[in-house]
């Protein structure tokens, strides 16, 4: 008996106190929402330290990092969408932003720059039907990285930072810098193609990234008002099959099956490969690890001088309730200043205003740091100005179903890559389809 | 009715209710964790969904399934090469880890041990069982590709980079994973009766005759269960493309799942992924009811056929 009133007691303390809780929570008007963010368990914790900053500039918003993995952001977006669970503010896949703002899981972004003093960069900027769903919260383009040590050795001279190689000057230059285990490099006839210890080159064939050599090669993927799907053309067909050939006719690059973004780690990093192009990112995120000397310099041009620019938006999702605290916190933390120290000091993110490119006070702002270790110069000509007057934007800026349309191509290409059909005859055959998907069928 | 018939009917009332009684937590497990959501696949399945909210459901009838059957560009494929990947996967296995569970059964030496080797990689983590296989399998680093190419001077083999040999190299791993098979052919073995082996051995049969006509027939409905097993398992494989491969290099890891996985997780079209889950259902039925039909003409059963 004595027991059951001491539970009675014990039960509706723990009701009051529930209660009380509660009440308190109720009257304490802190809204709560959550950021969602690409990346490890240590990245989150930067993140999160961002925006316990602005938790603490703010006393009626707490934002929350949610920290997913890189290789599952989407399917976890996706999923989290079907479940009418996503968060109310997150870094998107560019791949996606499209598809998620035409089934309206986007909110609406125009009043994001309301009066600021400088816009986003026009190419970085997400449009359907000419108007903006999203911006980039980076800016990032596809360039040349070179180890400097391995020029050296063979006493080549470093690629020019303002004038490109054509593709003809870079394979010649590729076969210099390839050597076997006897010495020899690519270009001797005593070269065994078939003992390789240093490759001259390595282009990336992860899929996007080979659009920009499409567009130097004269052709598109796709027509500049995203209405039109032009990919099986001569001059993009072109653009892949050297691109295999690099490894399948000249030597000078080893394998790439193309299936996965394994980036420059495993080539100019791991120190076997001596040029290797990559994006900007690069340099905060893997270059900032190697122990020989690097440099930068501009894509080579099969045609036209061009590189590709992309980034992850930071995004309002249209299922919270929270949207006009989700686009305050997000337009605060699109701020330079606010992602500057871990982000765009370090070289993975490029500044997105377009002053940061036109203002040379600016650009020393950022490029003036022991972060960037092939020297202001360098970087100067070789990447901004580059990615300011030849950068393009990537298809999924105005293309949609892009996700999809990448997976099928790089379905198709796999063959390419191990030389048993050529670009030519995988865009024949998968033309149809591709066209099928880019219809939204 | 004597009094001691009802008492017992009584009891064993009571005792049926204390049964059901238990049961009713595994049932309502069953039916909503199990049986609701496979009829809601099957009713999604006729509809388009891109999961962006409860209220854009479209019925498309049998759209998704005409779809893939004709114009999808993986499904089929898709199909062809998760048979040809169980049917090496299933038919390595069950060799391997026969002929395994036989030498373990062998009084040999540090027995326990070998029996913990051969049992071990099926406890390790899927994923971290497929990238290890690829520091084995990697066409520029991999320690396969450096003796073949470094140490004997011969061209690097593509082994999961090939797409000619990407189902039979991910179907090695499966064979070298079968530990569990392994257990359960030698529990089946030890359970061979001595005394017809030494019966046979004294009217002066051969090693191999007492195993094909002894140790075989009477080890035939673990042999069923170990192959059924096999094949579900099998039909069923995601972690190498999801792990290693990307379906890829074409589409010849591309397995159903994958597929599956692709349209729900990657593309948002959930209706079609549940016509692939129906579909994969379907597949999987058609070769356990093969299965089964054609186990009646070999498997042995002691007790009859009950």
């Amino acid at each position: 008996m004595k027991h059951k009133k001491f539970l009675a007691l014990l039960l509706s303390v723990l009701m009051l106190a529930t209660c009380s809780v509660t009440a308190f929570a109720a009257g304490n008007d802190v809204v709560e929402i959550t950021y969602s963010y690409w990346g490890t368990p240590d990245e989150a914790a930067s993140v999160q330290a961002v925006a316990d900053k602005f938790n603490s500039e703010n006393d009626h918003i707490h934002v929350t990092v949610l920290a997913i993995p890189n290789e599952e952001y989407t399917t976890t977006l996706n999923s989290m969408a079907a479940g009418n669970q996503l968060p109310d503010c997150g870094i998107m896949n560019e791949n996606g932003v499209l598809d998620f703002a035409a089934d309206g899981l986007l909110a609406d972004v125009s009043s994001m720059y309301d009066g600021a003093a400088s816009m986003p960069l026009d190419s970085i900027t997400f449009k359907a039907d000419g108007a903006p769903v999203a911006y980039s919260a980076a800016n990032e383009i596809l360039f040349l990285y070179y180890n400097k040590d391995m020029f050296d050795a063979a006493g080549v001279a470093y690629p020019d930072p303002v004038t490109p190689y054509t593709w003809d000057e870079f394979v010649e230059t590729a076969k210099l810098l390839t050597l076997d285990g006897n010495g020899n490099n690519a270009a001797s006839p005593d070269f065994d193609a078939n003992n390789v210890v240093q490759y001259g080159a390595n282009v990336d064939n992860w899929t996007w990234q080979l659009e920009v050599w499409a567009l130097s090669n004269g052709g598109r993927w796709f027509s500049e008002d995203g209405a039109e799907c032009l990919i099986n053309t001569p001059e993009v067909a072109e653009s892949i099959q050297k691109v295999a050939d690099l490894y399948l006719v000249d030597h000078v690059a080893q394998f790439r099956d193309g299936l996965e973004d394994s980036g420059i780690q495993s080539t100019i990093a791991a120190g076997n490969v001596a040029m290797a192009t990559g994006g900007t990112w690069n340099v905060g995120t893997c270059m900032n690890n190697v122990e020989f000397p690097y440099g930068v310099a501009p894509l080579p041009v099969m045609k036209n001088e061009v590189t590709i620019c992309t980034g992850g938006p930071q995004v309002v999702f249209a299922q919270g309730e929270h949207q006009a605290e989700a686009m305050e916190f997000i337009k605060w933390y699109t701020k330079e200043e606010n992602s500057w120290d871990s982000l765009i000091a370090t070289g993975i993110w490029m500044p997105i205003l377009e002053e940061y490119y036109t203002n040379e006070e600016l650009t020393h702002k950022w490029v003036d740091n022991d972060n960037f270790t092939m020297g202001y110069d360098n970087f100067k000509t070789s990447v901004v100005d580059y990615a300011h007057d030849y950068a393009v934007s990537t298809c999924w800026y105005y293309v949609p179903h892009t996700n999809e349309f990448l997976a099928y191509l790089r379905s198709i290409l796999g063959d390419v890559w191990t030389g048993s059909t050529t670009a030519a005859d995988a865009l024949n055959a998968g033309e149809a389809t591709l066209i099928d998907i880019f219809n939204g069928e | 009715m004597p009094k001691k018939t009802k008492h017992r009917n009584a009891l064993l009332r009571s005792e049926n209710r204390t049964a059901y009684l238990c049961l009713i937590p595994s049932i309502i497990g069953l039916i909503f964790l199990t049986y609701l959501p496979l009829l809601e696949v099957f009713g999604l399945s006729f509809f388009s969904w891109k999961g962006n909210g409860f209220d854009t459901f479209q019925f498309v009838g049998m759209k998704n399934y005409v779809k893939l059957l004709t114009t999808d560009p993986y499904f089929k494929e898709s199909v062809a090469v998760t048979v040809y990947y169980t049917f090496i996967a299933v038919v390595g296995s069950m060799i391997y880890s026969l002929i395994i569970a036989l030498l373990l059964n062998r009084k040999i030496p540090a027995r326990g041990f070998w029996r913990a080797i051969f049992y071990l990689p099926y406890l390790l983590p899927a994923v971290a069982v497929y990238l290890g296989w690829n520091w084995l399998y990697n066409i520029n680093y991999g320690l396969f590709n450096f003796i073949i190419n470094r140490v004997f001077g011969w061209p690097r083999v593509g082994f999961v980079n090939d797409a000619k040999l990407v189902a039979p190299s991910l179907a090695l791993v499966a064979v070298w994973l079968s530990g569990n098979l392994i257990v359960i052919f030698l529990a089946g073995l030890q359970n061979v009766p001595r005394t017809y082996l030494e019966a046979a051995e004294v009217d002066g049969a051969t090693s191999w005759q007492r195993f094909w006509n002894i140790t075989i027939p009477c080890m035939s409905p673990i042999i069923f269960y170990n192959l059924l097993m096999a094949l579900i398992t099998n039909l069923q494989v995601i972690t190498p493309a999801l792990a290693l491969t990307k379906g890829g290099p074409g589409n010849s890891s591309r397995f159903v799942s994958y597929v599956l996985y692709q349209y729900a997780f990657e593309n948002r079209k959930f209706g079609l992924a549940a016509a692939v889950a129906v579909m994969m259902f379907i597949l999987i039925g058609v070769f356990t009811v093969i299965l089964f039909a054609t186990s009646r003409s070999w498997m042995f059963s002691e007790g009859g056929d009950d």
